[in-house]
This record gives structure tokens, sequence and C-alpha cells, in this order.
């Protein structure tokens, strides 16, 4: 699909319907250990990756969040000054998302446990539509999720995090997911939602294309920079345009070099691919 | 005018631009040794000029002039495969230098890399094989395409001089023992460099950063630190950041701090003040944990009084040496004459290109010798 500009999709986004969420805890394969995380999931989907919620902009959209881990939870939307209620073990808050100009943005729980355990995800406001590509970036250490799992508190002095993904996968498996590979046609235009989940901060370098930035849930005034390494701050959301002025693979990848890595070996992590077809 | 810095003793020397089918400008090695701010000579991997046949820690500054087709070579002399990326010059696939996706080239290798210098601005360059490791070895350099009339980017502000300084970070023990770096992640650099100084040796050189008062410069600054990198400017600087990966931002801004993530680069114009006595901080944090930091300082020389003399600083030297079809130099833009051994001039003219080039099939072997409107001199043998 090619969308002439950013402004014109903003013209016909999609009115989302409220989505019905749950918080669903699970294992995590890091290479072969399992691990305890969090998620938080369309109350129908099965365990997997966190869900994207789309609202419609300056709008706040009803949705519900049903807890099925073992303590209370609240929501939070970072850049925003905003928090949801709690939520009890087995109950069901029903809320409403903030209203926010349109963009990318980075919602989770509140707190250690689902902070660290991965329960975040992308919202999208005003753009939802099929065909937008979306990282939503993370680190961890997988040698302290059991800990934590246990109500531990681990120093962050002492983070050391050994592996790195994008929508909670790490290279290769990002090029399985449609969503973080991005294959377009010469042409296109290409919308990116880019949030960071993670613990520290990470920085997009893109070969082969400069992008632009439409949208910075932190720094605003960074929208209309063109840049091919691009900075995710802790917590930042992102709406990024590629336009695909050139045939071939290319690959995307943290520039934070350590963040290239499976459990420390070379290459793997933060790192998928623009496939562009001519 | 503008013109380069030029820090040719320091590890950052001007460059320009190969040819295709010109000999490889660049080769890069894995037997480098680099001086620490304390003496010691510590192993590193990384690029250097074939004319000086030396490696330097971050590799030569390459230049460009914007809106040419270039190509650039280099051969591989280590017995590893290496690559060079591009790094925000937007290359097809082929010339990306990523292994997987382009090509490696492999040990006593050559290859060519293809590009276009659409765009003005600040560029880097490194290898891409294995890269956690390869950068932290030290394989990458700094890449600047500038215009011919002293403005940053069409219908952009005038300028007088580039100062480009290359952030980089190294991890000591990596460097001791490459082969024991696994697991990748887990590397932590303790040593911080700006042009490839730190610490002491980074605050005396009156090199690294020096203009003439009153000049308008344009900070180049490039990351390929493995931490964030934080610039503090001084009042008396006025910095105003106008550029940032190649392209001109919509608004300048003027910070009292900027910080560059890996990759990132950035465009500062600053004024260069008469007093000689100020400097900008820059403080390494690491990307894990933010607290951990190391600052470095770098003083603003202002004391420059002659802005077309550092072309003598840079080595003038012929190649290949002897030369059968056509010789190579990289020199500023000036006239130049060619006499043989016995004084009868060959060959004159002005240097327009971006590499000096002549022509000498044909010509009688015998030593012939280049002589600079600046007085260098460089002889070479034909056969």
């Amino acid at each position: 699909m090619k969308w002439s500009s950013f402004w014109v999709l903003l013209a016909w986004a999609s009115v989302a319907e409220a989505q019905a969420l749950r918080i669903a805890p699970g294992t995590w394969d890091a290479q072969g250990t399992p691990c305890p995380v969090l998620r938080v999931l369309e109350l129908e989907a099965p365990f997997g990756p966190n869900a994207v919620v789309d609202v419609p902009e300056n709008s706040a959209a009803a949705a519900s969040l049903l807890n099925e881990d073992s303590v209370a939870h609240a929501l939070v939307v970072d850049d925003v000054d905003w928090t949801s209620a709690s939520v009890g073990p087995g109950e069901t808050l029903d809320f409403q998302w903030p209203a926010l100009a349109s963009g990318t943005y980075r919602y989770h729980l509140e707190g250690l446990r689902g902070e660290r355990l991965g329960a975040s995800g992308i919202l999208r406001v005003g753009y939802a539509a099929e065909g937008a590509f979306r990282w939503h970036l993370s680190d961890l250490q997988s040698n302290t999720l059991d800990s934590i799992a246990g109500g531990g508190v681990p120093d962050p002095a002492l983070y050391t995090p050994d592996f790195f993904t994008i929508n909670e996968a790490h290279y290769p498996n990002t090029l399985e997911d449609p969503t973080a590979l991005v294959a377009v046609n010469v042409g296109d235009t290409a919308l990116i939602s880019v949030v960071n989940a993670g613990q520290m901060d990470h920085v997009l370098h893109f070969h082969g294309f400069h992008v632009t930035l439409l949208q910075s849930s932190r720094s605003p005034e960074r929208a209309g920079w063109s840049k091919d390494s691009v900075p995710v701050r802790r917590g930042e959301g992102l709406t990024l345009q590629l336009i695909a002025h050139q045939a071939g693979t290319y690959p995307v990848h943290d520039h934070n070099l350590i963040a290239v890595t499976n459990a420390g070996f070379y290459p793997g992590g933060m790192l998928t691919q623009i496939i562009v077809s001519p | 005018m503008r013109t380069l810095l030029l820090t040719a003793l320091l590890g950052l020397s001007l460059a320009s631009v190969a040819q295709s089918n010109t000999p490889p400008l660049l080769f890069s090695g894995m037997d480098g040794l680099h001086v620490l701010d304390d003496g010691t000579e510590l192993p590193f991997w990384g690029y250097g000029y074939v004319a000086e046949g030396t490696l330097t820690l971050p590799g030569p500054l390459l230049a460009y002039t914007a809106g040419g087709d270039y190509t650039l070579s280099f051969v591989n002399e280590s017995p590893e495969g290496h690559t060079i990326h591009l790094h925000g010059l937007d290359v097809d696939q082929n010339n990306d230098g990523v292994p997987s996706t382009s090509f490696t080239v492999m040990a006593n290798g050559q290859a060519s890399y293809a590009f276009s210098a659409d765009y003005p601005g600040t560029y880097l360059y490194h290898c891409h094989v294995t890269t956690t490791l390869h950068l932290t070895m030290g394989m990458y350099g700094m890449l600047l395409v500038t215009r011919e009339d002293g403005t940053l980017w069409e219908g952009g502000p005038e300028y007088d001089r580039d100062v480009p300084l290359l952030f980089s970070d190294l991890d000591i023990s990596t460097n001791w023992a490459p082969t024991e770096a696994y697991p990748f992640h887990t590397i932590q650099p303790d040593y911080f460099m700006v042009n490839g100084l730190s610490g002491a040796s980074l605050t005396a050189s009156p090199e690294v950063a020096a203009a003439v008062a009153g000049e308008r410069v344009a900070l180049r600054l490039g990351s390929m630190a493995f931490a964030k990198v934080t610039c503090s400017f001084p009042d008396a600087w006025n910095a105003e950041v106008v550029m940032t990966d190649g392209r001109p931002l919509p608004t300048s801004f003027s910070p009292d701090a900027l910080e560059l993530y890996p990759g990132e680069r950035y465009t500062v114009l600053i004024d260069a003040p008469a007093d000689n006595d100020t400097h900008m901080e820059v403080v390494f944090s690491s990307m894990v944990n933010p607290d951990d930091t190391s600052m470095q300082s770098i003083w603003l020389n202002t004391g420059l009084v002659d802005v077309e003399e550092p072309a003598a600083a840079m080595p003038l030297t012929c190649y290949p040496n002897p030369a059968t079809d056509r010789v190579y130099a990289q020199f500023p833009e000036q006239a130049w004459q060619v006499c043989d051994a016995v004084g009868r001039e060959c060959a004159t003219g002005r240097l327009r290109e971006a590499v000096w080039n002549l022509d000498v099939s044909g010509w009688p072997r015998g030593m012939y010798i280049l002589r600079l409107a600046s007085g260098a001199t460089s002889r070479f043998a034909v056969r």
C-alpha cells in the first residue's frame, strides 16, 4: 500500500473500537531457557507479543483490562501525565486511554515487575492502518527474570542485558515477523511505529535510507528531522517515514553494538531488514 | 575561504577521492599499535593510507566534494575478512559493506565501493564484519562531504573552517585479547577518545580543534563510540546546531549541551573567540549504566594565523612508485610541476580533481620530481 504522506493518512485514520486487554503471565524462550515474563494481550489472543493498541486522536478511547497476574497493576503511558486506576488479581478494569495527539507512544504496566518482565506495548494514536510497520524495542537480562518474578529487586547498577529484541523477538527471528521486517516496493512510503520498552536507550541505524521523524513523544521539536541514525530513548515513541527510493536488502540495527548479539554472540538481537522489491 | 583543518600527525589526515580503477587509497590491517595517554602501546585493528603504510586510530579522514560520483578502494592486508560500510551515505546494497547482503573482502583481497556524494555533511565509515568486535578494535573513520562555495549546503550558511571531531572508545582488555572478547554484550569501553586522543594528550593538543579568532567554524561531530557522548559548549562559542546525519535541520537550535548516540553526527557552527582559553566538555556515559561516565576536554586553539599553511603538514607521496601507466598523489588544490632528473619541465598544471593523477605511459624511464606551489616535493620513478 502506498501513502503519499503521513498527513493524508491521518485524514482517513480509522477509529478503533474499545479494546479489551488482559495482563497475562507466561514464558519467553531465551535460546532454550524459558524465562518468566508478563504481557499485555488482546483479551482473546493467545500468549505472544504485546498488543498494539490503536486509538483515534484527541479522543479518550474506552478499553478494559483483565488482570491474570498474581499482583495488582496499573497502566501508564510514557511522556504523558496519565496513570490508570489499579486493577487487582482476577479483576477487570474499565478505563479510558488518555486523549492524545496523533503519533506513537509507549504504554506499560507501572512498577518494576511490569517493566522488567516486559508488559509493554505500542499505543498508536490516529493512524491505525493495515501494512504499517512497528518495532517494540526492548532489552532484558535473562538470568534475573526468575528473581524479579518472585518479587526480587535487582540492583540497576548491575544490569547486564544479554538479549535485545524487536517485537519480543531477536534476530534472525525478527525476519519472520511481517511487522518488523519492512518489505515494500520501490516508490512506496512506509510508516514505522517505534517505542523503546527497554531499560536503556537505543539508536537505530538505517542502511540505504534516511528516514523522516514525523513525531516524537519525547521531543516534538524533532519532527521533520531526516536521519539515518535515530535515537530512541527509554520510554520514547517515534513515528518514522521511510521512502523506498532504491531496491535491495538493507539492515536496520541498534548501533549500540552490544545490542546486535544474542547472549553475547554476533549477529543477533536488535536487527531487522528493509527489503525493497524493484 | 573555508579550510579543512589538517591533523595528519594525530591520525586524522586529509584524503581526497579515489577514482575508478585507481590503486586502493586505504588498506586494512590488524597489527596497529596505538599509544594511549599513559604511554602504553595498545594493539588495534584499523585502516591507513596505502601511500603511507601506517594504520591510524581512527582511520584517515576522507574528504569529498559534494555532487560527485566516487569510488573508494581498499586492500585488505590482514589475515581476516573486512569491509568498508559507508555509514550514512545511503549506498545501494552491493556497495553497503555488509557481509551477508554485500560481500566480504578476504585476506589480501581488494574492493571498491561506489557512492554518490549527493548530500554535503558529516559521515562515517567502518568495517561491518563482526561489527561489535571490529569497531571496538578500531576499524572506523570519519568522512566529510563539503561544498566548494564555502556553504554548508545549497542555500545554507557560509563558514570558514571544518573542525572534524570523531568520538570513539575501546575496551582495553578486548584490544589486548580480541579472541577472548566473547560474549560481546559484556564489552565495556574504558578508554575514551576524540580523534584518537584522550586525557592529557587531548587537552594538550593544539591541533585537534584549531581556528583563527573570529572565524565561523563548523564542528563536525561524529560518534563511533559505544557510549553516549554529551558535548557541553561554552557560551563564548555561540554554538548553533544546524545539521544532523548529513541533512540540514528544519530549524537550528542553540543548546548548552548536545547528545550524540552511537553512529550519529551533528554539525555545530561556532564563533571562534579571540580568547585562546575556551573549551568544550565531552562526557562519555555508558548506554547500559548512564551513571558510569568519563569526561574529556577539547580546548579551542584560536592561535592559528595562516589558514593556508596546513598543507605543508601533510606528507606528499607519489604512488605507485615506480609507476608504469599513471602516477597519483593527494594534496590540496594548488599549482604543480613535474620535472625530470635534470630539471626539465615535463608537465605542469593546477590540481582540480580530488586526486592528482598523471599519465606517464610512454615516458622515458628514470626519476622524476613532483613539485607543488607550497614547496612540497615528491620523487617517483617511471619504468
